[in-house]
């Protein structure tokens, strides 16, 4: 695999991105739903499953643990940190598996990694309060995975489409 | 790097229900687990204050009215309990999520303060920590 300057430039891009959507996502609160402070939406995972299709799962994490980094020192606190990372992480994790099997689409892959994303920001919940009572918040978040989940899926399937004539990366390309 | 973009799905298959419905089956047993029958009943509630991960208070709601007020890292929060609710009344922390969370009166709910790690759980029963099963 070739780090050219050609990925380095889109990895940059694409982390710059993932940092606007979850800035971006603070305007849609998950709390007025879900009165859990702290958990997000999880809008910047489109970045995540973009850049796994296309770039590959080391471009992926790199993304993903500059954005959470950045995220984390303009807001200041590590409990966002902490949230941000544990969420990101479960969903690539639980992605990077799902990806394997050739039966699923993106929206497979997609809702897999929301529902991971969510339950990874309730282990951070558990592990910043002490208290394992946050789990009770589980089923909300799940129901609100198949949302942002679809919703993912939708966009990238889009994007991969769309980008599929740009020749973005060396790798063979969508047809 | 092997080519594996030639197989990428973008539209989805019966599979990806699959993923989709076994999302929506752990959302439903957890729900069943915690907001199951037991949480549903008329049973007296009770009042579970953990404060940096430590049980503070552990009080049935009905003889817990009243103003509280519990403190960690430096934040202070100001707890309400009446007419079987419980709010926080003010609070310094940043963000102020838990006092916009508003009243709870149902078992199973909670008040969160992340800043100041305070947690206010209601749980049916006036018997400890309740495990619901079915
Ligand atoms: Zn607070």
């Amino acid at each position: 695999m070739k780090f050219s300057v050609k990925k380095l430039a889109l990895c940059a891009v694409l982390a710059a991105l993932a940092l606007g959507l979850s800035t971006l996502e603070n305007l849609f609160p998950v709390s007025l739903i879900v009165p859990l402070p702290g958990v997000k939406l999880g809008l910047a995972n489109i970045v995540t499953v973009f850049a796994l299709y296309e770039l590959g799962a080391p471009e992926a994490l790199a993304i993903l643990v500059t954005r959470c980094l950045l995220g984390g020192l303009f807001s200041g606190t590590a409990t966002a940190l902490l949230f941000s990372l544990l969420g990101g992480l479960c969903a690539m994790g639980v992605m990077i598996l799902l990806k394997r099997s050739r039966r699923l689409s993106v929206y497979g892959v997609s809702v897999g990694g929301a529902a991971a994303h969510n339950a990874g920001q309730i282990l951070a919940a558990m592990i910043t309060l002490g208290n394992t009572m946050v789990v009770g918040y589980l089923p909300f978040l799940l129901a609100v995975a198949l949302i942002t989940g679809t919703l993912t899926g939708f966009v990238v399937s889009l994007l991969l489409r769309a980008t599929a004539h740009l020749h973005l990366t060396n790798q063979s390309d969508y047809r | 790097m092997k080519s594996n973009s030639s197989t990428v799905k973008t539209r989805p298959t019966p599979w990806d229900a699959l993923v989709f419905a076994a999302v929506a089956a752990l959302a439903v047993l957890t729900a069943l687990v915690f907001y199951g029958p037991k949480a549903r009943t008329n049973a007296p509630l009770t009042c579970v204050v953990s404060v940096g991960g430590e049980v503070m208070d552990h009080v049935p709601l009905a003889s817990f009215a009243g103003e509280h007020t519990y403190s960690h890292n430096g934040y202070t929060l100001t707890v309400r309990v009446s007419g079987g609710q419980v709010e926080v009344l003010h609070s310094d922390c940043p963000g102020q999520d838990c006092v916009h969370s508003g009243p709870i009166s149902r078992a199973g709910q909670s008040l969160v303060c992340l800043p100041a790690q305070v947690v206010i759980h209601l749980e049916s029963g006036t018997d400890g920590p309740d495990v619901i099963v079915g």
